[in-house]
């Protein structure tokens, strides 16, 4: 590596913690115009409505509420990094303990079905391009247009009500068939533990219902891959060494899927965490219609009960994954393609 | 384009008076037939909204309100709940009896307005940090696009969700939330337009010309970097209603007996085999909605980056 390429990486890095810091500061000052006492503050960290005057206090003292607010922010901010996101009152438990159950469940089903569609997306948007302006590109275009602008409810419904309800092919809720006992938790994925316990019975129960809100996931980031990946194909298509390479008599088959598909999927890297974020926001409602106790249940929880810890605990964690997503990206196509470190 | 430089006047009595440039637009924008149908949808949206979001605010619940509607959508009749849709209910009741179609007209005007309003405000604030960031420079650009990053940096719902929760699931605090995770993406489209303008003859001529600060930001540096913005804004509204449905959709910013298509669609999945059309046709509807506005918006995507022939 050059010392080029060094530096590149090391300003990314340097972006990535600015803006984490910048969001975790933010979070902190909301928390701070709607709480601006201690003990307002102390009644959204008890979680408990009816708490009492010294519960109260005690909360204040336990969390140094009272302290100078320059403080409180560098305590805030020591405490996120080193991953204490305070008590969650309503389940009782650390946040950080409740994350560590429900993440995992999500990117369970969200980086398989993001893989999916990104594998999909490639060549539907490839084809389209290819087929500009031909009756195929507008089927294509239809058809991402209606996954793009589709609410995510009416997708995880409509699924829900045809496959697993009319045609009665996949269980329509639940995460995995209650009878069954689960495998001790070794490796925090119920699917690895599954397979680490040799309880296929109890894998196969996960998989099938893990199919539905996959497939939903995949939907829903199609549009964004296809649509990206179509434009992309047909900026290359414009340049000169693919006129050249078709000029040397290259099949166009060859030349679209070889040459240009294989320099408009250099950007991939950069959808990918892009529809890993849109997915995150629409595991929310996909776990809500198929009863799928993952984050976006934990999420959907909090917001139904006003737990403020919750939800500030799981926003900080998405922005850290996005954040770490987006700075891995980053540095990838800075690899891939030079040009970008040139900025 | 129209020539507005001062050195083409005499030239310009010769040609032919320039048209009318929105008509001009329109003319360009229904030669394609998926933005005529775009266009049919947004206008036919836009348009029930207004007419129906004036008799509410007037009226509320009661009286006219409700005149236009096939059905009264607070009446409660328990004889037909949960009744499929047919020719007196054309897309069915829901389990109090209450009209899907009617309780859908009537949620449709506040999408709109909510719409309008995020977007106008994010296009204001956008604007102005983003013309500010890309004509100042240096120090200034640094910190205002360093804010843009950490708010682009997280997925807009998760954002909107934590706010709002925060702003006690209220509906103000609902469209504030929208207000404040809205901008970053205006921001960064006026910088990188304003960046694009910035060193023209005509923005250094107006300053020798001592045009006043107000009139140089907005009719030199805001007007002039406005085209690809107003394009990502048509299809943009979408983006406005399908997080406010979601959010409606989890219970946040209801206020009853209003109905809300989002919440509408809650309650259907709760009905699900059986009340179909509950959970469906107000998804629909915003996928209809949704439609409209993303065709509209590339048509006039291709138009502005002239990558049609006119």
């Amino acid at each position: 590596m050059d010392t080029r390429t060094v530096s590149f990486i090391i300003r990314r890095a340097i972006y990535a913690v600015i803006t984490l810091l910048i969001l975790i500061v933010f979070i902190f000052v909301l928390i701070h115009v709607i709480a601006p006492n201690p003990l307002s503050l102390a009644r959204l960290y008890a979680g408990n409505p009816h708490a009492t005057l010294s519960q109260l206090k005690g909360v204040v003292a336990k969390y140094g509420l009272n302290l100078p607010i320059y403080l409180q922010v560098l305590d805030y901010t020591k405490n996120i990094l080193t991953g204490n996101f305070g008590y969650d009152p309503l389940h009782d438990k650390p946040v950080i303990t409740l994350i560590g159950i429900y993440l995992p469940r999500t990117l369970e089903f969200v980086l398989p079905g993001i893989t999916l569609s990104v594998i999909i997306g490639l060549f539907t948007g490839a084809y389209a391009a290819s087929k500009r302006r031909k009756p195929a590109d507008y089927v294509v275009k239809g058809f991402y247009l209606a996954t793009w602008s589709m609410p995510t409810f009416l997708l995880a419904a409509v699924l829900q009500l045809v496959i697993a309800y009319d045609l009665g092919l996949l269980p329509a809720i639940g995460m995995v068939n209650p009878t069954l006992t689960a495998p001790p938790d070794v490796l925090a994925f119920p699917i690895l533990n599954a397979i680490w316990a040799r309880d296929w019975v109890y894998l196969v129960s996960l998989i099938h219902h893990m199919i539905l809100p996959m497939i939903a996931i995949a939907l829903l980031s199609f549009g964004l891959i296809t649509r990206l990946t179509r434009s992309t194909m047909l900026d290359v298509m414009e340049t000169d060494y693919f006129r050249l390479t078709l000029m040397k008599g290259v099949s166009r088959n060859k030349a679209i899927y070889g040459v240009a598909l294989r320099n408009a999927s250099i950007p991939l890297v950069t959808y990918i965490v892009l529809a890993f974020a849109y997915a995150m926001g629409g595991a929310v409602v996909i776990e809500d219609i198929f009863s799928y106790h993952g984050m976006g249940y934990y999420i959907f929880q909090a917001v139904f009960n006003l737990d403020y810890i919750g939800i500030l605990g799981t926003t900080v964690i998405i922005a850290i994954a996005v954040i770490v997503a987006n700075l891995v990206a980053d540095i990838l196509y800075g690899v891939l393609d030079p040009r970008v470190r040139l900025e | 384009m129209i020539e507005e430089t001062g050195f083409g006047s005499k030239k310009e009595s010769s040609v032919p008076k320039p048209k009318n440039r929105l008509i001009e637009y329109l003319k360009i924008m229904i030669k394609d037939k998926t933005a005529v149908i775009g266009l049919v949808i947004v206008v036919g949206f836009l348009g029930w909204s207004v007419i129906q979001g004036i008799l509410e605010l007037l009226f509320g619940t009661s009286g006219p309100a409700v005149a236009l509607l096939p059905h009264n959508p607070f009446n409660y009749n328990l004889v037909v709940g949960l009744h499929g849709p047919d020719l007196t209910y054309l897309l069915g009741t829901n389990a109090n009896g209450e009209d899907i179609l009617s309780r859908m007209l009537y949620a449709m005007p506040r999408d709109a307005f909510i719409s309008l309003g995020v977007v106008l405000s994010a296009v204001i604030f956008g604007g102005i940090l983003g013309i500010v960031a890309g004509y100042r420079g240096k120090y200034t650009d640094e910190i205002i696009m360093r804010f843009t990053d950490a708010f682009l940096s997280l997925p807009a719902l998760i954002l909107v969700l934590a706010l709002s929760v925060l702003f006690n699931e209220t509906l103000s605090g609902v469209i504030l939330a929208l207000i404040i995770v809205w901008w970053p993406i205006y921001a960064r489209f006026f910088r990188a337009q304003t960046l694009k303008i910035k060193n023209m003859d005509y923005v250094q001529a107006s300053k020798l010309n001592n045009v006043s600060f107000l009139k140089f930001f907005f009719s030199y540096l805001f007007v002039n970097s406005i085209d690809p913005v107003i394009a990502y804004a048509a299809l943009d509204f979408g983006n406005v209603i399908l997080t406010y449905s979601t959010l409606a959709f989890l219970g946040i910013g209801l206020e009853p007996p209003i109905p809300e298509l989002g919440s509408m669609a809650a309650n259907g999945v709760g009905t699900l085999p059986t009340g179909w059309w509950y959970a469906v046709f107000p998804g629909l509807a915003i996928l209809i909605i949704v439609i409209g506005f993303v065709l509209v918006g590339d048509r006039m995507q291709d138009i502005i980056s002239n990558r049609i022939n006119y």
